[in-house]
């Protein structure tokens, strides 16, 4: 009986020790989930899902499953910093990544920084989140060079020389406006005026008008769906004809459901091709529609991107090292979704630029942008 | 020409946020509460008619359903509430007020999604110049629709047995219970009131923008609150003016200090400075 009950708890215990053995590999998460970011938030947590399920479906990492971490950060600092410090302590991840905007992220990457965790931005824009040390990479543009990237498009391919900048008052669009304005001199652009906004600006009335007044050839105006959207089509029924050229926040199908017709015709210069016939996208562009219910988008795009290069690196060099894990992923060299991905010594990603146009109420395929010098990073 | 768009760009923002900080002002007059939650009301207006349009294709229905439903939605608010916290510190009744805002905006998200919802076929835009001033027929409908609501209001308040028994009540609570006046009645019109003419302002924003979002109440949560004590605390004609001149001063410094100051900025350092010279507010009886 006593052997019985000795064996019994052998067998319990086993069990337990079992559990802990065939523990998951942890990818830590910070994404918002609620406040006035909870869109982006949304279709980054599914990207990410995505890149996760579609991992363990192909065995995992070694043979261990990956559990994503999650937790929401409201796109604000002051969340960020704890959860940051409670991925590293409590959860003990190896590796994280940032689904979230510029604010919380550069918050949250001092924390990894510091505890030489290796820490990827899925599409925070700002510079000085890759600054803050070489466990921090990017898989997105930074502002700069995507406002470079618009200059290009406007002062090269499109031969528009007057133009009026709307800058969006937050890192994102202030960091897309510096790119654009040092860049537009060297394409002959003169920038005419330019008019800021807050995030929880939607009517520009005001701004509308004076646009009208100064009449310029093209508008490179930064912003996310839920500002641009309003934005646009208040453009478009107050009287201004003039092109729209945007960047990867408009990138998305929500952004053509509010300007609704005003919408087409607008350029934007982003991370995915809809019309790629690379596998990799076509397969994310499918498999994503059926996992979400929503359509394609930037933010879900780089977000699967960042977690794949995370995948990658933990297959290459195991789950327990980070110092292992930071140099597999500063040696990343692979095909995504949003095009092929390497970085240079600060941790920025090297990748051409696509340009979207709105056709027939859905992004399309515009050109591509390859000059390397020009979309060169910063090396430090 | 500039300026005259500009100065009508800046009425037409100060005539939504006339609707909506009258039904806060009421409030306040009637109760001493600074409602914060009215904001979530507001948003709710936008969500009622986008809901409504999207499935009927009915303006005036989805109008109808914004003010009512709103109205009815205010009542119920204040009763389950307001109410069993009135004879609190004024305090308790704004903190529940805050509390319940954010509980709104987040129910707001799981009911009806993150990525807000906009109209399926957008009513009312097309563009209509006037003498050379290029609005949409929305925004002159808007123009037009807060006149006659703000003007309707005036004439329920000012000429209207309803609106006597009101204004006694807000002057002298037991005075005017003593003659028969019915104050909680009195309360649940003013709810009513205050709640539908924000239901109407969440609709006009939600058709101008064409965008309805969970947080579409953040900025006017507290804007609202500034307008009011601008205008002087409980005045709804001093809450008019001062809404009115926040649009315009809003609309010029957006386009001449937009470089130096957000329109947010912008709001509170012309509130600051009216306060300066008229600590009591525009219109307040000192």
């Amino acid at each position: 009986m006593k052997l019985k009950l000795f064996f019994s708890f052998i067998t319990a215990m086993a069990l337990t020790i079992g559990v802990v053995w065939a523990d998951s590999v942890k990818i830590g998460f910070n994404v918002p989930l609620t406040g006035f970011a909870a869109a982006d938030g949304e279709s980054a947590l599914n990207g990410a899902k995505l890149a996760v399920k579609q991992a363990n479906d192909a065995g995992g990492i070694n043979g261990k499953q990956i559990e994503l971490v999650v937790y929401d950060d409201q796109a604000s600092p002051k969340e960020a910093l704890p959860i940051a410090n409670r991925l590293i302590e409590k959860d003990g991840v190896k590796v994280a990544v940032s689904g979230s905007y510029s604010g919380s992220t550069r918050a949250a990457a001092g924390v990894f920084q510091a505890a030489s965790i290796p820490y990827i931005s899925a599409y925070a824009v700002h510079p000085d989140i890759t600054r803050s040390g070489k466990y921090v990479f990017r898989t997105s543009f930074m502002g700069e060079v995507q406002g470079r990237a618009g200059a290009l498009l406007i002062g090269q391919t499109m031969q528009h020389k007057r133009v009026v900048v709307i800058t969006l008052k937050n890192d994102f669009g202030k960091s897309l406006a510096a790119g654009f304005k040092a860049e537009a001199v060297n394409f002959g652009i003169e920038v005419l005026n330019e008019y800021e906004y807050s995030i929880k600006d939607r009517q520009f009335g005001p701004i509308v008008a004076k646009v009208r007044s100064d009449n310029p050839d093209a508008i490179y105006a930064s912003g996310y769906f839920f500002t641009a959207g309003p934005l646009v089509s208040q453009l478009r029924s107050g009287g201004v004809s003039a092109p729209v050229i945007g960047q990867e926040g408009y990138d998305g199908q929500q952004f053509i459901k509010i300007a609704g017709p005003a919408a087409e015709g607008v350029l934007i210069t982003t991370s995915l091709d809809r019309d790629s016939t690379d596998p990799e996208a076509r397969t994310f562009i499918t498999e994503y529609e059926k996992f979400s219910g929503h359509k394609v988008d930037m933010v879900s795009a780089s977000t699967h991107t960042a977690i794949k290069v995370v995948v990658a690196a933990l297959r290459k060099a195991g789950a327990s090292d980070p110092d292992a894990i930071r140099e597999a992923i500063a040696n990343t060299s692979l095909k995504a979704a949003t095009g092929d991905i390497s970085f240079n010594q600060l941790g920025e990603v090297r990748k051409n630029v696509q340009v979207q146009i709105v056709k027939g109420g859905s992004w399309h395929y515009h050109s591509e942008i390859r000059d390397r010098v020009l979309l060169a990073p910063p090396e430090s | 020409m500039l300026y005259i768009e500009l100065f009508l760009q800046g009425v037409l923002q100060g005539s939504i946020y006339a609707l909506i900080a009258v039904g806060l002002t009421l409030v306040y007059g009637l109760l001493r509460i600074l409602h914060v939650a009215h904001a979530g009301l507001y948003t709710l207006g936008g969500y009622f008619s986008v809901l409504a349009f999207n499935s009927t294709g009915s303006l005036a229905l989805s109008a109808v359903v914004a003010m009512l439903g709103v109205g009815v939605l205010g009542v119920i608010l204040y009763r389950l509430c307001y109410e069993p916290i009135l004879d609190q510190p004024p305090f308790v009744p704004l903190i529940a007020s805050i509390g319940l805002f954010i509980a709104m905006e987040e129910l707001y998200r799981i009911l009806f999604g993150s990525y807000g919802v906009s109209y399926t076929h957008p009513p009312l835009q097309q563009m209509l110049p006037v003498a050379g001033l290029y609005l949409k027929v929305g925004e002159w409908v808007t123009l037009l629709a807060s006149m006659v609501l703000i003007g309707g209001l005036a004439w329920l308040s000012g000429k209207t047995r309803l609106g006597l028994a009101w204004r006694a009540t807000v002057t002298d609570p037991q005075m005017a219970e003593s003659f028969g006046i019915d104050p909680i009645r009195v309360r649940h019109l003013n709810f009513f009131i205050g709640s539908a003419l924000a239901g109407v302002a969440g609709m006009i924003v939600g058709i101008l923008n064409n965008l309805v979002e969970p947080t579409m109440g953040s900025v006017p949560s507290y804007k609202a609150l500034a307008i009011i004590v601008l205008g002087g605390l409980g005045s709804v004609r001093g809450t008019l003016v001062a809404a009115l001149a926040l649009g315009v001063v809003e609309s010029y410094g957006t386009i001449y200090l937009g470089d130096l100051l957000s329109r947010d900025a912008i709001a509170f350092v012309f509130l600051i400075l009216v306060l300066m010279v008229r600590p009591q507010g525009m219109f307040r009886r000192v």
